[in-house]
Formats: C-alpha cells, sequence, structure tokens
C-alpha cells in the first residue's frame, strides 16, 4: 500500500512538481487553444503565444524559484 | 521515418533513459553490495516486469486513441514534464538548488538497509528485493513516459524504446566496468539537455494538437530547442544573480 502511495506521488510530482509552473503551462496552451479555435486567429498566432508564453513561463518560474530561496 | 524527428526522439529517450538508469542503478548496487545480488537482481527484474505489463496494457489503448487528441494531450504532458526538468536543471546550474550526488544516494540508501538490519533480522532480504523494485518502478515510469511521449506521436515508438534500451546497456556495461556509483555521469547536464527536447517537443506536439501547422514543419523543433536552450541558459544567469541578492 506504501508503494502504490509512492508510485501515485511519484506520477503526480512526474508532471506537477511545482504546482504555479503547472497551473502557468495549462493557461498558456488553453490560451492557444483559444486563440485558434474561439478567435478564429491564424493558427500561427496561437502558437506564437504557446511557445513564447513557455519560455517567458520558464524564466519567470526559475527566477521566482530563486527569489523564494528554491524548493 | 524523418531523421529530423526521428533523431531528436531516439536522443531524447536515450539521454533521459540515461539519466533515470543511473538513479536506479545506484539504489539496485546499494542494495546488492549490502544483501547480495539475488534479491537485487530478483527486485529489479519483478520491477522491469511491471513496467513491461503497463507498456503492453497502454500500447494497445493509445492505437485507438485519435492521433490529434494523442498529441495534444503528450504534449500537454512533455510540456509540463520537460520545463519541470528544464527549471530544476537552470536551478542546480545557478548553485539554488544542490546537483544530485549519486555517492551520497548510494551512501544513504546503504545506511536506511544497515539500520533496517540493526532493528529487524528477520526478512531482510525481502526488504533488499522491495528497495530494487521499488526503485526500477518508480525510476522506469518516468522512462516509460518519455519513450510512450516522444515516439507515440509519429510512429517512434520502436526507435525511442531502442534509445532507452541502449541506455540501460551503456550503464549496465559502465556499471560491470567500475562496479560502483556512477557518479561522473554530467548528470546536470543531460537534465538540462533532455529538459530542452522534452519542452521543444511539448510545444510541438501541443501546437500540432491544437491545428497548428509549424513552418518548417519537423525542422521547427531545432528552433524550439535553441529557443528553450536560451531561456534555460538566461533564467540560471538571472536565478544566479537573484539567489545573490536575496542570500
Amino acid at each position: 500500500m506504501t508503494m502504490l502511495k509512492e508510485l501515485a506521488a511519484e506520477l503526480i510530482s512526474m508532471f506537477a512538481a511545482e504546482k504555479w509552473l503547472t497551473i502557468a503551462v495549462l493557461a498558456i496552451v488553453a490560451a492557444a487553444g483559444s486563440v485558434v479555435d474561439v478567435a478564429g486567429l491564424n493558427p500561427l498566432v496561437g502558437g506564437a503565444v504557446l511557445l513564447f508564453g513557455c519560455l517567458i513561463l520558464l524564466v519567470e518560474s526559475v527566477c521566482r524559484s530563486a527569489r523564494k530561496g528554491a524548493s | 521515418m524523418a531523421w529530423s524527428t526521428a533523431v531528436p526522439a531516439v536522443s531524447a529517450a536515450f539521454l533521459a533513459s540515461l539519466v533515470e538508469v543511473v538513479e536506479a542503478f545506484t539504489i539496485v548496487l546499494a542494495v546488492a553490495t549490502l544483501r547480495g545480488w539475488r534479491p537485487a537482481v530478483l527486485g529489479t527484474a519483478a520491477g522491469l516486469a511491471v513496467l513491461a505489463g503497463i507498456v503492453l496494457i497502454l500500447g494497445p489503448v493509445l492505437d485507438r486513441v485519435p492521433i490529434t487528441t494523442l498529441q495534444l494531450a503528450i504534449g500537454i504532458l512533455l510540456l509540463l514534464f520537460g520545463m519541470g526538468w528544464l527549471r530544476k536543471a537552470s536551478l542546480r546550474a545557478a548553485g539554488v538548488i544542490p546537483l544530485h550526488d549519486e555517492d551520497a544516494i548510494f551512501a544513504a540508501e546503504a545506511a536506511e538497509l544497515s539500520e533496517h538490519a540493526h532493528r529487524q533480522r528477520q526478512n531482510l532480504q525481502w526488504v533488499a528485493g522491495i528497495t530494487t523494485l521499488k526503485a526500477v518502478l518508480l525510476e522506469g515510469l518516468e522512462v516509460v513516459f518519455i519513450v510512450i511521449a516522444v515516439g507515440a506521436g509519429r510512429g517512434l515508438l520502436v526507435p525511442a524504446s531502442l534509445g532507452a534500451l541502449a541506455a540501460c546497456a551503456v550503464v549496465l556495461v559502465a556499471g560491470a566496468i567500475v562496479h560502483r556509483p556512477l557518479s561522473r555521469v554530467p548528470e546536470n547536464t543531460l537534465k538540462f539537455g533532455v529538459g530542452v527536447m522534452l519542452s521543444s517537443f511539448g510545444v510541438f506536439w501541443t501546437g500540432e494538437g491544437l491545428g497548428i501547422a509549424w513552418p518548417g514543419e519537423d525542422l521547427a523543433l531545432l528552433l524550439f530547442a535553441a529557443l528553450f536552450l536560451g531561456a534555460g541558459m538566461i533564467g540560471s544567469t538571472l536565478a544566479r544573480r537573484l539567489a545573490v541578492e536575496f542570500a
């Protein structure tokens, strides 16, 4: 039972080690999807939102952890 | 099969598996050194059997999922996984969090088993076997996910699996030669590189799943990799400065 719990924790931590980063990535994907499907803009605009959103997010997440003393 | 997709997929599977197999191997070696090779090998075999079962169950299920849904789901998971690795690798490179130390892990695992030996004389072989099973299963799960993630989107499961198997072979041969934890593997550099690759695949698959036709098709992966590498390095430089500032 303990091992199953550890397995579940490992699985969750694989994709959601930092809650803020996980939520922000999902928000960027949703925003890119909205640009393509809801706003009906050129799909490449959605692609730019996705790519540059993730790049900015990465830098911000690293700096945020450095400010907090990291986790 | 386009080489511009196959080479990054196989390289990502190989390098990521190399990191995970080294971690599992360290624990297997600690158990084998303290409790003998029998429980270590049995635990490893049991862990590999469970992993094989997971792959055998997941494989046919994946074939039934529409390709765009699969690309979107796997792309998002790759983004979460890859950016998580890249974030940690950037923080390690900046010295904000300590580097992964295989010698320390070996010592900690050995100490835990010795402590267990003092407390409980019976069932030690069982505990040793379970320890290796757990290590192989936990690290192997990440390998399985990476192989499925970089391979399933474009029918590259077999090449990606071969990349992972090659990593296992390299670690086993290196381990057999040096017969001690593989502490000289430049783990953070590998994790940095793998984080870059997985994040690039993540953006690529997620975009394709959303109906975005990337200019240059598969070659866009190279641009994404260059941008993620640059972002990781910028993040690391900024983090180093911030860590000093906030210390």
